[in-house]
């Protein structure tokens, strides 16, 4: 009978607190939205598994091993930490918040008092150690997308590197938004926070995720899920956006054919752009660096076995790993909160403010170029969101006119809005980190 | 509470500002790149790179020219 009742004191039906179960019924969630709505499945699958697991009570998967040793401790262990840490007070609370915040030489002391009484990490701790507190997944994955991105379309029209730029306003705007909440007395960022909510509107996963892990990490899960769902909705967002600021005439526009692109420019390119990062914003260099160092190894055509690895292979085993990592960050305490709300309210303005900023910067460009030569709807294309946002803008101009086939020319902005969301994340970093 | 917002409102200011700087700067140095390889590269020369790969091989018949037939249709599957 002793044994029956063990069983059921430690079964997830006894343990599992409401919060907890919140959680896997968001993880829940995101699932079907990545299954049945295909919404950036590659990404939400794996952090709707890792909040699932993340949130297995008693499991500990996503917490240190001094955090599940505080979990079971008996009052000899909590005494122990206690001493450790240099505090009075045995009451778990007290000892986790002197653990988070103590110095790195204290925390190994802890985590090594844990090991000795046989507590690990949790496998996804772990991961998120690994993969997103170190900084190395998303800088990997930068330099897949590095790999993949052509700037053919880019190189043959530079002057859409401003569209990039006009729509990195999204993100500051929102940084904007974001102190005004908390000084409303609505929610409560810090300035730290209110950036790496900014970068949201880049629409840029790793971006965000690279920010985040740096500036903010507490809100990390909740970034990383805005940020995908939203890129995941660029096809719904953008059009009404679009349709309201150009005229019938304007998504009418034709434009030129590009011009062929010599491989040696394509070569040049990245070298220049990684030249331009270490002379101006060595803050950025992580980022850029790794984004260049990927498109060189595609277009130099001496590594093509480099450059195949780091666009399939790699990205899609980091990416598992990320998407994991993000997940152990989605436990009720900090994702149940009414920050995650403004996050998400924020999230979709910095989107909308860059999608409209990008149409009305592309508009200004066309009147000074004579109003018959850029067709407005590739502003929108500047956040970045490859290839999804130009492949919007080439819907777009295609309804307007069956003729018009935009998706080259939005390419352009389209990968310069990476450069543009690369370089604000190095701003911020620089200015707040 | 003030001081927050007008550290948000620098951060944008400076933010924004050194974006486009530093994009426009980007568009400079790019079309300079552009014009300097459009006026200094020589003519395309990968053309020429099949034609040579092939024409000694097929010379010598038999097996040879298999080996030959292989190795044109793996570069040209390459190129």
């Amino acid at each position: 009978m002793d044994k029956l009742l063990d069983l059921w004191l430690a079964s997830g039906i006894y343990n599992i607190s409401v919060g907890q179960f919140a959680m896997i019924v968001v993880g829940l969630l995101l699932l079907y939205l990545a299954i049945r709505k295909n919404f950036e499945p590659l990404l939400l699958v794996p952090i709707g598994f890792g909040g699932i697991l993340a949130n297995i009570p008693e499991a500990g998967l996503a917490f240190s091993a001094v955090e599940n040793a505080v979990h079971f401790a008996t009052p000899e262990l909590l005494s122990g930490f206690a001493a450790i840490l240099g505090i009075a007070s045995v009451d778990p609370h007290d000892v986790l918040h002197a653990y988070h915040t103590s110095t790195a030489s204290v925390h190994a002391a802890a985590t090594l008092f844990a090991n000795d009484n046989s507590f690990n990490n949790g496998m996804l701790y772990n991961f998120y150690t690994v993969a997103i507190a170190s900084g190395a997944a998303p800088l990997i994955i930068f330099m897949g997308v590095g790999a993949m991105t052509d700037f053919g379309p880019l190189l043959a029209n530079p002057k859409t590197l401003f569209l990039g730029a006009a729509a990195q306003f999204g993100i500051f705007a929102t940084v904007l938004g974001a102190v005004t909440l908390t000084s409303l007395g609505l929610m409560d960022f810090s300035i730290q926070d209110a950036a790496a909510i900014g970068i949201i509107g880049g629409a840029d996963g790793p971006t965000a995720i690279y920010v985040a892990s740096l500036l903010s990490p507490q809100l990390l899960g909740a970034i990383a899920v805005a940020a995908y769902s939203y890129m995941a909705l660029v096809p719904l967002i953008q059009p009404p956006i679009m349709r309201a600021l150009t005229t019938e005439a304007e998504r009418k526009i034709q434009m030129v054919q590009l011009r062929h692109i010599s491989k040696l420019e394509k070569i040049l390119f990245p070298l220049s752009l990684l030249i331009l990062v270490a002379m101006l914003l060595p803050d950025a260099a992580p980022l850029l660096g790794m984004f260049c160092f990927g498109n060189l190894m595609r277009e130099c055509g001496v590594v093509d076995r480099l450059s195949d690895t780091a666009q399939n292979a790699l990205i899609n085993i980091v990416t598992i790993f990320l998407g994991l990592s993000v997940g152990s960050k989605l436990s009720a305490d900090k994702f149940l909160d009414i920050e995650t709300l403004g996050i998400l309210v924020l999230g979709i303005v910095a989107f909308g403010i860059g999608t409209a900023m990008g149409i009305l910067m592309a508009k200004f460009m066309n009147k000074l170029a004579g109003g018959n030569s850029i067709n407005p709807l590739i502003g929108s294309a500047g956040v970045s969101a490859v290839p999804m946002a130009a492949r919007v803008s080439n819907k777009l101009g295609l309804e307007a006119n069956s003729q018009n086939f935009l998706l080259m020319h939005a390419m352009g902005p389209n990968v310069a809005g990476v450069i543009g969301s690369a370089v604000a994340a190095g701003v911020m970093i620089k200015f707040v980190g | 509470m003030d001081n927050l917002l007008s550290e948000g409102l620098t951060l944008m200011v400076f933010g924004m500002g050194f974006v486009f700087t530093f994009l426009t700067l980007l568009v400079g140095v790019t079309t300079l790149m552009s014009k300097l390889v459009v006026k200094y590269e020589p003519a395309p020369q990968p053309k020429a790179a099949p034609s040579r790969s092939v024409s000694p091989a097929v010379a010598q018949g038999g097996s040879d020219e298999l080996v030959a037939v292989i190795t044109a249709a793996v570069h040209k599957y390459r190129s």
